[in-house]
């Protein structure tokens, strides 16, 4: 049975719940499988924290059940933390980051998410330092290592997303799972996910294709449009790319959300996040 | 001449839009529309509404379309609407006739119902106010009601695409180039 709106079909399981913000492409590193290209210097295409806490409390209202938010590196923006505090005042927030920006002064302006529904998602290919920098940059393994076990005792929630190119060695999944562990960080809280053939990746040959069909249609708001999923508004040879936006109107968010829930609700049978990347 | 701005290909068409490319090429006024995806997937139907088949015979509607176009100065569409009108038969005198002479001249090699429906179009495409009424009368004599509000469509929706196409400088195909050429209205 099927509901009108994105409330009912968020309700039945029809549309995922989780709506997206890409807070800035702006990053201190330059992954070699990056999908946005995010690198020091690039332009930012940056949504403002008013405009995200905004539409958040719109999701809310519209049935959305939880915030993404990612980059980019979204802890770049200073005032984040007092933007998270009022997002996840509305919604449970995962923010994805690249672990390298905790320094004190950073966790004690996190200190006050501490107890609040919010989770950081952080980076980590490998065990191995050398293989982890080799895609991340220099240092990245180790300051990441380091901003786990803080954030933790920070008193805030930590996942480990593990972007793998190719198929996993199960030997060195092994290992990197005993660190996450021996981090803090639950199996639960580790994703594993593909590089996907877009931005960066594309333009190197790495990854694996996707289309629609293999990605769950979760609202992603960038500066730029509302697009299918977070792996929608990629950039390509510094050129957005489009193949995956809904809509350029993200305000008020009931455009891009009808949109999207018509494009999902006009799919044929079956063809629904065949691969379900994350 | 280079569009101002990146026009949308099939490889980057957005998925409201998606099926617009499904047949090939839609040409250079979808690929600018389908940048704002939620409007194109409206507009073009419209559009295919406005300027296709009506009540009014597809002739008359036409030298409305090619007649506006030459008013308002599009290159783009004055090249792509000289096809089409020899495509729905227009003689090519008559098209001459819509593209060289301009607003308040006598059309030479027209019929008296061309004459008044050129110019209402003229009156309209270029009035800051009202039209005089007796080209208002003039029209109305020889169409219904719905006929001159389904012309009026048809020459606004021609004046929204003239500004369109030629505030993006939209390139003329080259295939229409060839066959204004063959036709004689080669540059």
């Amino acid at each position: 049975m099927s509901g009108p709106g994105p409330a009912a079909a968020i309700e039945e399981g029809r549309l995922p719940g989780r709506v997206w913000f890409y807070s800035t492409y702006a990053c201190n590193l330059a992954c070699t499988y990056c999908l946005t290209e995010s690198a020091p210097g690039v332009p930012r295409r940056a949504l403002d924290g008013a405009t995200i806490v905004d539409l958040t409390r719109q999701a809310a209202a519209l049935g959305f059940t939880d915030v993404g938010i990612t980059g980019g590196e979204p802890f770049l923006n200073p005032d984040l933390p007092a933007v998270l505090a009022e997002v996840a005042s509305v919604l449970p927030t995962v923010v994805l980051s690249n672990g390298t920006l905790f320094n004190d002064a950073r966790l004690v302006a996190l200190r006050p998410l501490a107890g609040l529904p919010i989770r950081i998602q952080i980076s980590l290919d490998a065990d191995e330092p050398e293989v982890n920098d080799a895609a991340r940059g220099p240092d990245n393994f180790a300051k990441v290592v380091k901003a786990i076990p803080r954030l933790l005792d920070a008193g805030i929630g930590v996942r480990v997303a593990t972007t793998i190119d190719g198929t996993p060695d199960p030997d060195a999944m092994a290992r990197l799972c005993e660190l996450h562990r021996s981090l803090g960080v639950a199996d639960e809280d580790h994703v594993v996910r593909p590089v996907v053939r877009r931005g960066r990746a594309r333009v190197r040959g790495e990854g694996i294709g996707v289309t629609p069909a293999d990605l769950p249609a979760e609202l992603t708001i960038t500066a730029d449009g509302a697009f299918w999923s977070p792996f929608g508004p990629t950039v390509t040879a510094g050129v957005l790319d489009t193949d995956l936006l809904v809509t350029r109107t993200t305000n008020p968010l009931r455009v891009p959300a009808e949109a999207l829930l018509r494009l999902v609700e006009a799919r044929p049978r079956g063809e629904d996040a065949r691969t379900g990347i994350r | 001449m280079a569009p101002r701005i990146t026009l949308v290909d099939a490889d980057q068409a957005p998925l409201l839009v998606r099926h617009l490319f499904a047949g090939g090429d839609p040409g250079v006024i979808v690929g600018a529309l389908a940048t704002v995806p939620e409007l194109a997937e409206v507009a073009v139907p419209f559009l295919g509404a406005a300027l296709g088949p009506g009540s009014v015979e597809p002739q008359a509607k036409e030298t409305v379309v090619l007649r506006t176009s030459v008013v308002l100065g599009c290159r783009y569409c004055v090249d792509a609407r000289t096809v089409v009108a020899l495509d729905l038969g227009l003689d090519a005198r008559r098209v001459a006739a819509l593209r060289e002479t301009t607003p308040g001249e006598r059309l030479e090699g027209v019929d008296d119902d061309t004459a008044t429906l050129v110019a209402w179009t003229d009156a309209v495409a270029l009035a800051k106010g009202p039209i005089a009424d007796e080209v208002h009368v003039a029209l109305a004599r020889r169409y219904a009601e719905h006929q001159i509000v389904e012309l009026l469509v048809t020459l606004g929706t021609t004046m929204l695409l003239n500004r369109l196409c030629t505030a993006l400088s939209l390139p003329t195909s080259p295939e229409t180039m060839a066959r204004l050429a063959a036709e004689g209205f080669g540059p």
